[in-house]
């Protein structure tokens, strides 16, 4: 049904929601003027699936620098998130990152210790 | 007009390491052009990927909280300008400042609140950070004394500085020194 897909800019991260398969993926850095305008069709993508479907859904990210206007707009995903987790459903987070570069690890930890579902941060060389 | 003495500048530069600076108005993609020169110098220069991340972030979240702030006020292209600074000891620290026109209250709250954020050590900066990204998107916005302002108290390797100067128009010129 409803996949979805943004191109990423230099300064906005590629997204694609993946209906059928239960995927959300966001690659690349995050910091548009406005987060707010490119992240709310996101949510409201990820409101509809947990609303519409009871299929688990899995956040894939590799996304790099995020100003702090895109880690609000995150938080707010992921808080959508935890509380469908609060809710039995089940919902998980991968996020990959460059081993050279701890803060993306950092970045993301900080988002990990708010959620209680799987969040698995994985470093690549 | 008057001949600008680029020998004095230079040395001026020079003297201060200065590798990037910008003065005038500054809009989105101007924010994202200089942005990009930066990478490219932070690469040339073999930053650490993470440092080169920390400056390149204080760096945004500056220039962003400026505009924010001139949009906010509503204010025209001359008034919403700013003047930025990005500096290399040769040492491994970076200095990113950045200025703008203020109205005087905002500056005077701006300038409390990087005094009270100077005297926070990381654990306390970190639940700040995270007290205030639970806050309703636009609390704090009108003094640009939000979770951009902790999120550079956090990459900081010493306290901000910070100095406003009073204009003749109810306005002050704020700046903003990170070290990093």
């Amino acid at each position: 049904m409803k996949d979805f897909s943004i191109s990423g800019t230099q300064s906005s991260p590629a997204i694609q929601g993946n209906w059928d398969g239960g995927v959300l993926s966001m690659q690349g850095d995050s910091y548009p003027e406005n987060s707010y305008d490119l992240f709310s069709q996101v949510f409201e993508w990820v409101k509809s699936f947990l609303k519409e479907s009871d299929r688990p859904l899995v956040l894939e990210l590799q996304l790099l620098y995020l100003n702090t206007s895109s880690i609000k707009a995150l938080m707010d995903i992921l808080d959508m998130l935890e509380d469908a987790h609060q809710s039995g459903r089940a919902v998980s987070v991968n996020w990959r990152y460059d081993q050279r570069n701890e803060r993306v690890a950092e970045l993301a930890e900080e988002f990990k210790e708010d959620c209680t579902f799987p969040f698995t941060i994985i470093g690549q060389s | 007009m008057e001949l600008i003495d680029l020998f004095s500048m230079r040395e001026a530069f020079n003297r201060q390491s200065v590798i990037l600076c910008f003065n005038g108005p500054i809009s989105r993609s101007l924010i994202e052009e200089i942005g990009n020169a930066l990478r490219n110098y932070l690469e040339a220069d073999n930053t650490h990927p993470s440092a080169a991340m920390d400056v390149f972030s204080v760096y945004i979240e500056m220039t962003q909280n400026i505009r924010h702030y001139a949009l906010h006020k509503g204010w025209a292209e001359p008034d919403s300008s700013a003047t930025v600074v990005v500096a290399n000891d040769g040492e491994g620290q970076y200095l990113v400042s950045a200025g703008n026109l203020v109205e005087q209250e905002d500056g005077e709250v701006l300038m409390l609140k990087i005094a009270e954020l100077g005297t926070q050590d990381k654990t306390q900066l970190k639940a700040l950070y995270k007290e205030q990204l639970r806050k309703p998107r636009d609390a704090g916005v009108s003094s640009g004394a939000g979770l951009g302002l902790i999120d550079i108290a956090r990459k900081a390797r010493h306290p901000m500085q910070a100095t406003l100067k009073k204009l003749d128009d109810g306005r002050a010129f704020v700046s903003l020194s990170v070290a990093i």
